[in-house]
Order: structure tokens, then sequence, then C-alpha cells
């Protein structure tokens, strides 16, 4: 799990601004040839194959070639159709229709309608605990009107409803398949998907297979076979690729992007990607519930040189929790673009504080480098190493003063700012209130008029960024880095690999 | 005999250079080994920088001269704390005997029972990562050795004449036991401590290269390899070459002396 | 002999229970939570507490310690908390791993120690024995992650004879699998190549300044058919216990080699607990580790006593 923060944190980042957004499909590659195995290194081993209870990013690097949403995004981030083919909200935007797809059939035979949609969003409802109920937080019940036809009743408006179904909350699976599996569901959901790609069997810690699936409803894969392998340690990651052990990978160190790139057997590609990072204040106590102290800190950090010295220029320095590649960017918003040690001294000096960081290399070093930048305004960072896990349990309980914590970002921009900047939200462990704000992000989440919203989160972010809520520092990229032989992968900004379309040469 | 003074003599002059420059860091560094230089990062060995610089920019040299203040003080505690404990354990056991002996020889054998360092490694991640608790378990991963040294002496004086004598006369033996022991004990004891030292600091290395010892931004001979071995596919190999050569000389130093010291003061144990 | 057997049985028991409670203790000692390891970057206190609920987290710990070794003793070791794996089930299924490295390891270091041994004690006070008598103590001095990283610098990065990682297993390609083998075995096996040299070297020593020898010598056999058939035999017997004895070494030294080189064995397992505060993993494989250690030294112990009949014990 910490692997999330760390590639978030970590990631590497094409730093020429044109990397542009989205990578198009390779035209006048040849003709797609099918068949072949494609070898995927991930950063780290999966814990589960159940979108319901799952939690980690890589997991779904594997979701979404087995089992599929009832919408999907197209690499501008557009929502598009998926296994639901159109859908209308009524006036009050509290109901939401669905025409669901016809002739879909699930990887064990059994057919996909509402009714098995409906059961999905059952089993969320009844999971004791599953990060999808707050995804779901607006969803009051689910009805079946006919079999191609699945209704929503929402207890209040929600215009991320759509977004969070791209992901885990609206994916798929086979009542059948689900009841077979039983307990084992999350290690061998056997059958249960619909995608181009179906599970074949997964060791762990050693390999996870899926083979094509020849009756997939849309476009069949061309790869014959996709096996992932979790391989934690960057350097072997890096080098694997190059060797040719490993077609495809999604993360690498800063440090290796360089040789990567210059390698005339790879292909690199990058687009801006939908994460932050930064530190993390606690303003309920400490140090930071003086403003001052926090809009000291982020006046004194030199984002460029963090940029230039972790990440080896790979991304883009953050400037609010809204990246680049979303719709809602604010590219005026540049309060803390220079460090101004001079203005962070006037502001607040002479103060001290912990600021925990992940227990690997490249946070260590970025902790550093942070420390050395705010010494020069007079301000005492004392690193305090933690394994990840830990500084989540201390994030949580308000027991913490700054911790080097980032976030993977959300397709909707209410995904990056509502649960970490409302009052009371989910991911708000640094306590933050203003009820400013908080009135600007519920009002963006009840309209769907895109312009209005983007307004909303302009005043929103414009407020957070002066308050200092949380120190951000940059924003990684979504790369992709394979063997020359791979054709026809296209990025998206969600960073999550779509491999139905790759072939290979 | 002969041949095995010169060695002694080599290693000791190896190891009073390693404490020396360890010791005189402060003068002999010629940079600072925490404050960062970003500017500077990653440059190969050269004029400026003997050793080169790590990924912050901060001088090598000073780093592993540093480090040799961190590992090299470690090992000495754990040892000494081996010896402590362990020693007086062994004394305790073989003076009372009977009960007293059979539990803590129990308790020794627990610690036996484990290879040395994934106990090491089971302790520091019970306590928590850090220098402090490095030092103790090592220490407590020395303690058996030295319990067995001076429980084996205790037993060889208890039986003695004079000993039996005093216990008749109403004197306590246990002076004129401890008097006996130590002219004994101090050979074998000089050899033990010299390689338990080079092991301590392996181990001490070992444990930090996990992460499970010195934290950043301390300069350690052990975490600093783990640090630098990510960027040797990247060619910058000295960030990692540097320290670990530094553990091979004061390790080698260590069982060099030891060896020497055994083959010089035990005629029985000479190879 | 079947008293000394059932003497040290009888005092193995005590420490085995001692040593199953420290290694309980130890691990529920280790500071972080491994709920919010589990539920990562989507815990919050809810489904936290649910999850030590789910897992007896919340139980006090004497109660824990029944329980888990009411377990142990059916060889349950729990399920790992982070996939969820029977702990037993993921040392065994990784036990082959370790065992062919620890085997490669044991083959080199005596493939490489006992004829260099011995022929350094035939020619005691030569050159040959000098370098030899080097590094049987430059051998244990090197830490052995660097040898395996000095290894990955000069023979995968800057030669690129060899791959620096990964794993295929033997079944699957040999040749794919020896070939990922050679730098872990020849890291893990370095520190006993020099052990082993050392003794074969100085009971080598020791065995050929016996009079049967010189009598043999005398009798004007020629040096190889007496050290073939008299000298090494008599020679190998400490060898022999002291190659039991490394079976610790070999434990301790997977520990860092499969890290190093990430090869899918029980130490990367262990190593990789440690770090996801998997106290199921850590428990299991320190209780395995401690008590196949303990097995071993008896084994030795015992041969030793089998071979030598002129050692006594008391």
């Amino acid at each position: 799990m910490r692997r999330v923060v760390v590639a978030v944190v970590l990631c590497l980042f094409a730093g020429a601004c044109g990397g542009g957004t989205g990578g198009t499909a390779n035209s006048g590659e040849g003709t797609p040839k099918s068949g072949g195995t494609l070898t995927y290194a991930q950063e780290s081993e999966l814990r589960t194959l159940d979108p319901v209870a799952s939690t980690q990013l890589v997991e779904r690097t594997v979701f979404y070639q087995m089992y599929e949403s009832l919408v999907t995004i197209d690499d501008k981030l557009n929502i598009k159709p998926g296994l639901a083919t159109a859908w209308t909200t009524s006036s009050d935007g509290l109901t939401v229709t669905f025409t669901l797809r016809k002739s879909v059939k699930f990887h064990d035979g059994t057919d996909f309608d509402a009714a098995a949609a409906k059961s999905n969003f059952d089993r969320i409802a009844s999971a004791a605990v599953s990060p999808r109920k707050s995804e779901l937080a607006s969803l009051a019940s689910t009805e079946v009107k006919d079999p191609q036809t699945l209704v929503m009743h929402l207890k209040k408006p929600d215009a991320t409803l759509l977004a969070q179904l791209v992901d885990r909350a609206g994916m798929m699976l086979s009542p059948a398949a689900v009841q077979k599996a039983g307990a084992n569901l999350g290690l061998a959901p056997v059958g249960a998907g619909t995608g181009p790609f179906m599970f074949v069997e997964w060791k762990r810690d050693d390999h996870l297979t899926l083979k094509k699936n020849p009756s997939y409803w849309g476009k069949p894969a061309y790869l014959d076979q996709i096996t992932y392998k979790p391989i934690v340690n960057d350097d072997a990651r890096a080098t694997g690729l190059k060797t040719g052990d490993f077609d495809m990978i999604r993360v690498a160190a800063g440090k290796d992007i360089a040789g990567l790139k210059a390698d005339s057997n790879l292909t690199f590609k990058d687009v801006p990607s939908l994460a932050f990072g930064g530190i993390e204040l606690y303003h309920g106590g400490g140090a930071f519930a003086d403003k001052a102290k926090a809009q000291a800190v982020a006046l004194a950090l030199d984002r460029a040189q963090v940029l230039k010295n972790v990440f080896f220029d790979v991304g883009v320095v953050a400037h609010g929790p809204i990246p680049p590649g979303s719709w809602a960017f604010d590219a005026s918003e540049k309060i803390y673009d220079k460090a101004d040690a001079a203005k962070a001294k006037s502001t607040a000096t002479g103060f001290s504080f912990t600021l925990k960081v992940t227990n690997n290399p490249d946070s260590i070093q970025e902790g550093q480098l942070i420390k050395d930048q705010l010494a020069k305004a007079g301000i005492t960072a004392n690193i305090q190493t933690e394994e990840f896990g830990a500084i989540l349990t201390d994030t949580e309980g308000g027991k913490f003063e700054a911790a080097l914590v980032g976030w993977s970002g959300r397709i909707d921009p209410d995904g990056n700012m509502y649960s970490w900047f409302h009052t009371g939200g989910g991911n708000n462990q640094g306590a933050y209130s203003n009820p400013q704000v908080d009135k600007l992000l519920e009002d963006a989440r009840t309209t769907s008029d895109q312009a209005k919203r983007k307004q909303l989160y302009d005043q929103a972010q414009s407020l957070l960024v002066q308050d200092a809520a949380y120190v951000f520092i940059n924003h990684p990229v979504a790369m992709q880095a394979s063997r020359a032989t791979l054709h026809g992968y296209v990025l998206y900004p969600d960073n999550m690999p779509r491999l139905a379309t790759v072939w290979k040469s | 005999m002969l041949r095995s003074r010169p060695r002694i003599v080599f290693a000791a002059g190896l190891l009073l250079l390693l404490a020396l420059t360890s010791l005189l860091a402060p003068l002999v560094a010629g940079h600072d080994p925490i404050t960062t230089d970003p500017d500077h990062a990653l440059l190969g060995p050269g004029p400026g920088h003997w050793f080169g610089t790590d990924e912050l920019g901060r001088d090598l040299f000073a780093r592993v001269l540093w480090g040799g203040r961190v590992s090299l003080p470690v090992a000495f505690v754990a040892v000494g704390v081996g010896l402590l404990v362990g020693g007086v354990t062994g004394l305790v056991a073989g003076y009372r005997g009977r009960a007293t002996d059979l539990l803590l020889m129990r308790v020794i054998d627990a610690i036996l029972a484990f290879p040395a360092l994934i106990l090491a490694v089971a302790i520091v991640s019970a306590l928590g990562p850090d220098l402090r608790n490095a030092m103790i378990a090592i220490g407590v991963v020395q303690v058996p050795v030295y319990a067995r040294l001076t429980r084996a002496q205790v037993l060889q004086i208890k039986g003695l004449d004079f000993v039996a004598a005093a216990r008749a006369l109403g004197a306590s033996p246990l002076r004129l036991v401890a008097r006996h022991m130590l002219p004994n004990l101090l050979n074998p004891l000089i050899v033990q401590v010299s390689l338990s030292a080079a092991f301590a600091i392996l181990a001490e290395a070992t444990l930090s290269f996990l992460g499970l010892g010195a934290q950043p931004p301390t300069p350690d001979w052990g975490s600093m390899i783990n640090d630098g071995s990510r960027f040797l596919s990247n060619g910058d190999w000295w960030l990692a070459i540097a320290p670990g050569l530094a553990i091979c000389l004061a390790v080698f130093g260590f069982n060099w002396l030891g060896d020497a010291l055994r083959d010089a003061l035990d005629p029985r144990l000479r190879g | 002999m079947l008293s000394y057997l059932g003497r040290r049985l009888a005092l193995m028991v005590p420490v085995a229970f001692l040593v199953s409670v420290a290694v309980f203790l130890l691990v529920h000692l280790t500071p972080g939570d491994p709920a919010a390891i589990i539920l990562g970057e989507e815990g919050s206190p809810d489904t936290i507490a649910a999850l030590h609920r789910e897992l007896g987290l919340d139980q006090p710990l004497p109660t824990q310690y029944g329980i888990w070794l009411s377990r142990v003793v059916r060889g349950d070791l729990g399920r790992s908390l982070r996939t969820h794996q029977p702990v037993t089930e993921a040392i065994t299924e990784r036990l082959p791993a370790t065992m062919e490295l620890g085997l490669a390891a044991l083959v080199w270091s005596l493939a490489v120690a006992i004829p260099l041994g011995a022929l350094a004690a035939l020619r005691r006070g030569s050159v040959l024995d000098l370098l030899a008598s080097s590094f049987t103590v430059a051998g244990v001095s090197v830490p052995n992650f660097f040898i395996g990283i000095l290894l990955i610098l000069v023979m995968g990065l800057l030669l690129r004879l060899f791959p620096v990682g990964g794993f295929t297993p033997l079944a699957v390609d040999p040749l794919q699998n020896l070939r990922h083998l050679l730098l872990p075995a020849l890291t893990l096996g370095t520190a006993g190549a020099a052990i082993n040299m050392r003794f074969t070297r100085s009971s080598m020593i020791e065995v050929l300044s016996q009079d049967y020898i010189r009598t043999a010598r005398a009798k004007g056999a020629p040096w190889l058919r007496v050290v073939r058939s008299h000298a090494l035999k008599n020679a190998l017997i400490p060898v022999v216990t002291i190659v039991g004895i490394q079976v610790g070494s070999i434990i301790e030294g997977a520990l860092v080699t499969e890290t190093v080189f990430s090869w899918p064995g029980v130490g990367k397992l262990a190593v990789d607990g440690i770090f996801g505060r998997d106290y199921p993993v850590i428990q299991g494989i320190v209780l395995s580790a401690a008590l196949s250690y303990m097995l071993a030294n008896l084994l030795v112990d015992l041969a030793y006593a089998y071979l030598d009949p002129r050692i006594t014990y008391s």
C-alpha cells in the first residue's frame, strides 16, 4: 500500500511539458498481430482481486483488464458508455436510469443484466467493511426495472456519481461466480468478469495470469496472455525491462527515467496524472494550529529544487490539488511559486516541528532536502521515518504535525478536494476547516454544469492554498515504459493500463 | 608464536588508524556530512570530493568517516553489554550451580536456539528500529558465548582444593574464585572480544542495511550501502562501495587481530 | 547413545517453550498497526477497528498467546495479514527456492574450500597457504550483502553476464534458473567457503602430523594415495560437523541475500513480513528458523558423537 504513496510521490514524470494529454494510439506501426504474452512488472503485490474489498492501486491495474464498469472514460477523462449504453438523470437529480448493454456475457457464461448489476451494488451495501461505501455514499438503493434497465435512487444529487462508477464501485461481477467462489473470491475470481481478459491463476509473490477472452462482446484483445509479476525493487524492475525479462512497467524511480528514455529498445511515454504530492499538515493542534506557521513553510519551500533533486525533473511543480490534466485546472494559481525565505521568515520563524516520512529512500531524500530548505528560513523540521502503515495510523488519530503523504488522485476534481479539505472529510486528517471552502465544495457537487463547477473549484482552491491547508510540492506523472515490440498502448491520466488494444510485434 | 606478533602489530595498527580517523572526523573530514548540497549531487570521486558525493550532494568521504563514529561505538557497546550480562550470568550459574545453573543455562540455550542474525532482527523489529535497540539486540546475541566462557572457568576453579578449604573455613569463596578466575579468563576473553567486535560491526551493518539500525540522516555504513545500492544501475558506484570497504576494513582488522591473538596467547588452539 | 539422545531431547522441551514465548512476545511488541497497513490509503478509524476485531487483535496478550500456541502445535501458523495465505503454506511454497539457494551455496563453499584447504595444508608456509589463510579471514569479514552488491556491479551491470534479480522455477526452465542462481549462491556461500577452508586446512594439518600418516609415507606410499585414503577422510570429520552448524549461517545469510537478489525464498518473505508488520509471517518464520536450527544442532551433535566416540559429553 505504501507503494501507492510512493508511486504518487515518486512517480516519474517526463519533464518535457510537451508530454501533453494522453498518448494517441501509435498509427503507422504496422498491422496489429494477434498472439503473445505480455509480462507486466508491478511495484508491489496485490492483496485481493475483489473490487469490493480492494484498497490498492496495483489491484486496479489488474481489474481494468478483467472487470468492466457501467461507465468508462476516454483518454481525455470524458465519461463514456461501458456496460451501460445510456443514462438519464431526473430533473431533481435523485434518480439515475441506466440502459444496459445487450448480449454481454460474464466469463462463466452467465448473462449480464440488471439483476446482475443490482447484485453488485447490494454486495457493497451488505459488506461489513468496504471503501466503496463512502464512494457511493449518495446511493440509497438500486432497482431492476427490466433486464436491460437499472434505476438508481440517490439520497441527494451527486455530480460525482458517474466518475465513481468508472472505477471499482461500478465494476460488474457475475453473481454466480461470486457465490461459487465464496470466501476465495479475492484470491481466485474464476469467471467473474466481463472484460477482454479473464482470470487464469494467481500465485502470490510470484505471478498472476490472465488470458484472452475469446467471446468478448467488443473488439477482442490481441494478446493471448498477460502475466503480472510483483517486483518491489525499483532497480530490479527497470533492469528487468532493459534486459527483456519484463515487457512493461508503470513505475520507475526518477533516477532511472533518463536511462529508460535513452534506450532504443524501449518506448517511454508519460502524461500528467491526477495525483498530487506534498506535506500534510495538522491544523488541530501543535505547530500548525497557527496558520502563519503553515504559510511560512509553504513560502520557504523550494519546489523546483525538490523536483530536480528527488524526482530528476520528472513531473511538474504543484500549486494546488487539481493537476494540469484535469478540466478544473487553474493555471493562474501560483501563490507559492518561488521559494521566498525572506517572506517566510517575516511570516513566522524560529519554530520546529516533526515531519513524518515514509521509510523508503526517495521519501527520506525528499524529507532531508525539505529540512535543509526550511532551515534557511529559520524553521527546524525534525525528520521521523516510519513504516507507511504507521504513518497512516498516526495521521488517522491526529497524532502528527506534518507528514509527507500524497494522493493518487481521482478522475473527478471532487475526488481531489472534498474528502481532503471539507470539514470532517474522509481524508481530511489535517483537520482543516474553512466554512467558505465547505460551501463551495458542496455546491460543486450538486450541479452538473462543468463551467460552473470549475468556477467553484477555482475559488475553493484559491482559499485553501492561501490558508496553506496542505503544502503542495509536485504533481507526479502517469508513465509507462515498455519494450519497443509493444504497440497500441494508450496512456490515460488516471495511470491505469488498458491492455486490450496492445499487440506485440 | 613468532609469526603471530607482526600480525598483531599490523592488525592493531589498522584498527587504531580507523579509530583515530573516526574520532578526529570533525577535523579531518573537510566537509559537513549532513548538510545537503543538491546542486552537487552524485558527483564521482575527484579532487574536491575524494569519495564523490551522494544523492543530496553530501561529501561521501566525510560521511564514511563520520559513519565510523556511529558503527564502531555501537559495536563496542554491544560487545560490552554481551560481556557484562553474559559474564555475570555465567559466573552466577557456575557458582550457584544446581537449579540456578539449570535455569540460566536453558535461557542461554534458548538464545542460542536462534540463528544470531534472525534473533537480532526479531528483537530490533520488536523494540523499534533505531541504533539503541540495535545495540541491545546485538548485545543479547553475544551473551551466550561469554556466559559459557565464564561458567566453564568458574566450574573449573570451584573444584580446586583451596576453594573447598576456604569453604570449610567458613569463608565465602566468591571473591577467591573471581580473583583466580580472572587471569585465566583474560586470554580467551581478549581473543573473544576482538572476534565479537568483528561480528558486532557486521551485524550492525546488516541491521542498518535492512533499515533496522541507524535512521537517516545519521551517516552509518550499513544504511549508506542500502541507500547507495539503488544508484548502481545508474553507474554511480561510489555511493555503495565506499562504506562497504570501510566495513570490510574494520571487520577484517578485528578478525585478524583476534586470530593473531589466539595464536599467540592460546597454544592449544593453534592450527 | 540413546540415553544421550533422551537427555538432549528432554532439555530441548523447556528451551522450545522459552523460544515460543520469546517469538510471540517479540513480534507483538512491534510498533505499527497491521490493520492500518492492510487498509492502506482507504483506512478509517471504523474500518481499522473492525479489522482489529476480525483479526483478534483486540484480545489480551496471554489469550492471544494461548490461541497461537494451540494452533502452532497443530501445524497452523496462522494466516498472513497481508495476503490471507496460511503462513505454513507460504513458507512451504518458498522453501524449495531457499533450499535450492542454500544447497548451491553449500556446494560452492565445499567445492572451493576442501580442495584449497587441503592443498594449503599440504603446502604449508607457501604463497598458496598465505593466500588461503588471508581468504579465510577476509571471507568472513565482508558483509554478505556487500558481496552481493559487488557481484551485481561487476557481473550483472558492468559485464552483463548474469541477471541481477528474479527467479525462474527449476521445473519451468532449468537454464534460466541456474543463471539466476549463480550470483546469489556465490554471495551466500562465500562466508561458508572461508570457514570451511580454515577447518579443512587445520584439521588436515593435524591429521597429516599423525603417526600413521608418517608411517605410510615412510613406507613409501605416494602423497596422493595417503591423502585420499587416510588423511582426507579423517580430516573431514570436523568439517562435517561444521557444515551442519552452517545451516544457521545459511538461514541468516538467506535473509539478506534473497532480499538483495529478489530471490523468492523464505528469507525474502521474512523481510517483506517485517516491513509489512505481518505478525503471523514473522512469528512463523522466526519460530521455524529457530526450531530447524535446534534440530540441525541436535543432528550435528549426534553425528559427531557417532563418528568420534572419543568425544565424551558431560
